[in-house]
């Protein structure tokens, strides 16, 4: 019925951005979180088969009692507590704790897990466990108003809550002649519905499948994946349009056909004449976009200075894995004084803003933009989704073990859409908390966080 | 004051755990290859807790080691270690693997384990630490200023058998409605029935009375099992208004009008399908096995005004009870707290964003709302420079584990506090974080599972309740003894709260000391 009628009337109908989530169970298991022993003491009196609701001591079909399946316990203790010999105990697993670094934790690697696994909304009974507050984006709250903010549509109006970004250029005004005609010409940009993009894989032998993976993504979400210029390969030539290929400003010749077959280009910042760089991009292809990339240091407020003024229509800076690990503030600096600093010299809508690293669970993303970053590039997340160990493959790409066999990338893809579709349903459960309609509006809305260090010097600091 | 007078304090009576098994913070491991069973170990063991395998069950584990079990463990672990240097073959060694992989840094091993303790024998325990977590921040780095002095653990010690007055009043407005005072500055959360069980409930509200306090039905009907304690309960009105109506508003002595929720400001309620069994459904008018929103917010009240409208309704409709209205903690919630002052309220919940939840997604539990810690004396300061601090009372709620975070939380700047947490850990909660889905909570306590309710004893848990708040009791009265205080209320500043070089007044915080 809704389809004929949409027939009748016009094809141009508002349609909604969904992602296809569908469970995508990778063959790789993460450890148990916890181990459940049984001791030899066990006199088969299978009361722990009826006091464990998740069916992790069960009876086997010779009536005995079968060895306890760690991946169920949830750390309940209660056949712990139950076992009328005692022969029971629920550990920590170690190779659980070993998983990931201090940043990316074993709980985020399982949160990762899941939602890749599932598409859905991480939700779970009990308040929160974990630390006060910590460095980076952990030093910082929403804040979700109240009574007192008529403005709000609450979570029921999430249909209705855009993600969409647009990368490019904007002009800081418009120009008219006398009699009123426009006379500026308003760049191109292009909107992408999910504030996040997807950066290109760290070394490892898996690196051309997962690369292959993530192209198709960002195909399947119509957002872009960042692809290195010397790996591109004819695999990728279908998703051309959702590629972002990233090349050395040394070898911009040598890739004048994918400038000209690509909609977005990234360039490496490394010399002093990216003016020239630029330009001869623009040349080979007037309507491509150019993304600088550099890495955050202590210059970056000046160089996205530059590169705005010069024309680069996206500036992307950069932290690796490794020093946001050492550093978790980094990352939150980085972006809040880029964004500060063209705010101040007036300039910041002419170039979008995305930042990379740092991006390890869902409140990133909307942390990020409310730093000030139009979107993420996301990176070593996506790949932990695919079974990355986050041991930093850059550093270990001779002996890193991740696997991904061509038969795997399809449930590879899956499991990145999944990631994406989870974080982007959390970005609205954010966005509808703050009675925001779009993800536009949140970008660099300091007042809708709350710091760590603010409120704890304006309560417990020394006032005046 | 009358009632104060009339009032007793509720005995402790022993409510010990139903299990055989305890979760004992050190095992000692026995090396059976090693062991000659000479005996040695039960000899120099000061509280006699190993032996040569003979009286105490000692078994093989998968890679040949064996275990010393003693179901009434006092072993003190690291600290003794008298049978493991003793043991002439080396054959022991003491573990505590089990009690490591048990908490969070929230509510540490050591909290659930004393709340068990103090809810089995109303005593803080001495094992244990029972009043601080380990989270870094807020309550486990702010101390009163005697504990810097004397870091006493010692549960027998902190414990003033004297009866203190901890007593709070809840209307301190001149409005005719009564002028309901509870001897201890604490009531239980809002918890629906759907989200708990009906035998939860019950308990919670038979310790209510027995300690003349209040406990709340949160949103999701008044169970006719409670109406004989309908003078210690509290009734809710969310956004849902599941089971809500005039009769159940008119039946309560204190009504909270739920703005929202701590631990998901903004995102309303939520009570999945798997939890709306066929009593659940038909005390909150729904069909059964349907998830349930509470939309947030109530879309009746988007400014000061509404807001007060939505408090005089609820006047009108009960011309007896108090309001209470219960906010989460944003960057404005001092004006909040002024706009519910002026909108008529009788108290102020303030929620913070550490609180509890049936369910709710993990993005909101930690990134929501600033801690209780900071919310209270934003709140109180605000309150007093506007001059009205003291017509309307605060109750902090969202992270109070124990008896020290109240009195930390009155300490800055709240009246008392509301409690939930706590009390399901008291019966039996290990927050393995799974209330949510499925048959629910193991233990028996957040669960509509029809067998699984059964684990909660009414009379059973409402003792353990009863204990654990007779243990705190002793504690408050130890604080206010500390502090030369005559009565709890005085713990609370009159004026606003600030901290120079890291003290204000009875207070300090660890972090900032100068």
């Amino acid at each position: 019925m809704l389809g004929a009628t949409r027939c009748l009337t016009m094809k141009a109908i508002y349609e909604r951005y969904h992602i296809e989530v569908k469970d995508a169970p990778s063959e790789i298991k993460l450890p148990s979180k916890f181990l459940v022993k049984r001791y030899n003491n066990c006199s088969d009196a299978q009361e722990c088969t009826q006091a464990c609701i998740y069916e992790v001591h069960k009876t086997h079909e010779d009536g005995k009692i079968t060895e306890p399946v760690d991946d169920l316990c949830r750390g309940c203790y209660r056949c712990v507590l139950t076992c009328p010999k005692n022969a029971i105990s629920i550990e920590n697993n170690p190779e659980f704790e070993k998983l990931g670094n201090s940043y990316f934790t074993p709980d985020r690697i399982e949160t990762i897990n899941f939602e890749a696994e599932t598409g859905r909304v991480p939700v779970s009974g009990t308040g929160y466990k974990g630390p006060f507050a910590g460095k980076g984006f952990d030093s910082i709250w929403f804040d979700f108003s109240e009574i007192v903010r008529p403005t709000r549509d609450g979570i029921h109006g999430r249909e209705y809550i855009s993600t969409s970004v647009d990368l490019g250029r904007k002009l800081p005004h418009l120009k008219f002649d006398e009699s009123g005609k426009l006379l500026s010409d308003s760049p191109k940009t292009i909107e992408i519905p999910i504030p996040m993009i997807l950066d290109p894989p760290l070394n490892s032998t898996a690196r051309r499948s997962i690369q292959l993976a993530s192209a198709k993504a960002a195909a399947r979400l119509n957002t872009f994946s960042i692809v290195n210029a010397k790996e591109y390969s004819d695999d990728l030539a279908p998703y051309r349009l959702n590629l972002i290929p990233r090349i050395n400003s040394t070898e911009i010749e040598d890739f004048e056909d994918l400038i000209k077959a690509s909609r977005i280009v990234e360039v490496d910042f490394k010399d002093s004449e990216i003016d020239d760089h630029l330009k001869r991009i623009k040349e080979e292809n007037p309507s491509v976009l150019v993304s600088l990339r550099f890495p955050y240091d202590e210059n970056s407020c000046e160089r996205a200075e530059a590169l705005t003024r010069m024309g680069g229509d996206i500036v992307h800076f950069y932290v690796d894995d490794e020093s946001v690990e050492q550093d978790p503030d980094i990352i939150k600096n980085a972006i809040r004084s880029v964004h500060s600093h063209l705010v101040d010299i007036n300039i910041r809508d002419e170039a979008t803003l995305i930042s990379s690293g740092g991006i390890a669970e869902a409140a990133h993303v909307p942390k990020s933009i409310i730093l000030g970053a139009d979107a993420v590039s996301v990176g070593l997340a996506y790949q932990i989704a695919l079974g990355c160990k986050a041991c930093y493959g850059d550093k270990h790409a001779a002996d890193c073990p991740m696997e991904l066999k061509d038969t795997e990338i399809e449930l590879a893809t899956q499991r990145i859409v999944n990631l994406m579709g989870s974080w982007r349903d959390q970005l609205l459960e954010v966005l509808g908390g703050m009675g925001l309609r779009e993800v536009r509006r949140q970008r660099g809305e300091i007042g809708r966080a709350m710091f760590y260090e603010d409120l704890e010097a304006k309560v417990f600091g020394d006032r005046e | 004051m009358q009632e104060q007078l009339l009032f007793h304090t509720p005995e402790v009576e022993p409510a010990p755990s139903k299990y055989p098994n305890r979760i004992e913070e050190y095992e000692i491991i026995l090396d059976r290859s090693r062991c000659t069973e000479c005996g040695i170990c039960a000899e120099i063991c000061p509280e006699y807790i190993g032996s040569a395998s003979i009286e105490y069950e000692a078994f093989k584990k998968p890679d040949g080691h064996l275990r010393i079990v003693n179901p009434k463990s006092s072993c003190v672990g690291l600290g003794c270690q008298r049978c493991i240097i003793g043991c002439p073959t080396s054959a022991l060694s003491v573990k505590n693997s089990q009690y490591l992989a048990l908490g969070d840094s929230r509510w540490t091993p050591d909290l659930i384990l004393s709340t068990l303790e103090q809810a089995e024998t109303g005593r803080p325990s001495n094992r244990y630490e029972y009043r601080i977590g380990n989270s870094q921040g807020g309550f486990d780095r702010i101390r009163f200023s005697f504990e810097l002095d004397k870091e006493e653990l010692d549960g027998d010690k902190l414990f003033d058998q004297r009866q203190l007055d901890t007593s709070i009043v809840l209307n301190k407005r001149d409005d005719g409605r009564p002028k309901i005072e509870i001897p201890i500055p604490i009531y239980g959360g809002d918890m629906s029935f759907g989200s708990v069980s009906l035998n939860v409930m019950l308990a919670r509200a038979e310790a209510a009375e027995a300690w003349n306090t209040f406990t709340s039905t949160g949103e999701g009907g008044y169970p006719d099992k409670l109406i004989r304690f309908k003078e210690h309960i509290i009734t809710q009105v969310a956004t849902g208004h599941f089971g809500v109506n005039a009769e159940t508003i008119k039946r309560a002595r204190i009504v909270v009008l739920k703005y929202a929720q701590g631990a998901k400001p903004g995102l309303g309620g939520h009570l999945l399908a798997d939890k709306v069994t066929p009593d659940v459904a038909k005390i909150r008018e729904v069909i059964p096995n349907v998830s349930l929103f509470s939309p947030f917010p109530f879309h009746n009240v988007y400014s000061v005004e509404d807001h007060y409208r939505h408090v005089q309704l609820m006047k009108d409709i009960n011309p007896k009870a108090l309001v209470s209205v219960k906010v989460s903690t944003p960057t404005d919630v001092d004006m909040v707290a002024i706009g519910s002052y002026y909108a008529g309220a009788n108290i102020l919940q303030i929620d913070g964003g550490c609180g509890g939840t049936g369910a709710a997604p993990d993005i909101a539990k930690k990134n929501i709302a600033m801690p209780i810690e900071y919310a209270i004396p934003i709140v109180h300061n605000y309150l007093v420079n506007e001059g009205v601090r003291d017509e309307i009372t605060i109750m902090a709620s969202g992270g109070i584990r124990t008896a020290f975070d109240v009195a930390k939380a009155i300490a800055l700047g709240a009246d008392g506090a509301v409690i939930g947490t706590a009390e399901l850990v008291a019966l039996g909660c290990k927050r393995c974080e799974n209330c949510e889905r499925g048959r629910g909570c193991p233990s028996g306590i957040a669960t509509t599972d029809p067998a699984l309710m059964l684990l909660i004893n009414p009379e059973w848990a409402a003792q353990r309740i009863i204990n654990l708040y007779c243990s705190w009791k002793g504690q408050w009265n130890y604080i206010l003894a500390q502090l030369d205080l005559e009565n709890i209320r005085e713990l609370r500043p009159s004026n606003e709260v600030k901290f120079k070089n890291g003290r204000f007044s009875h207070l300090l915080h660890l972090d900032h000391l100068r």
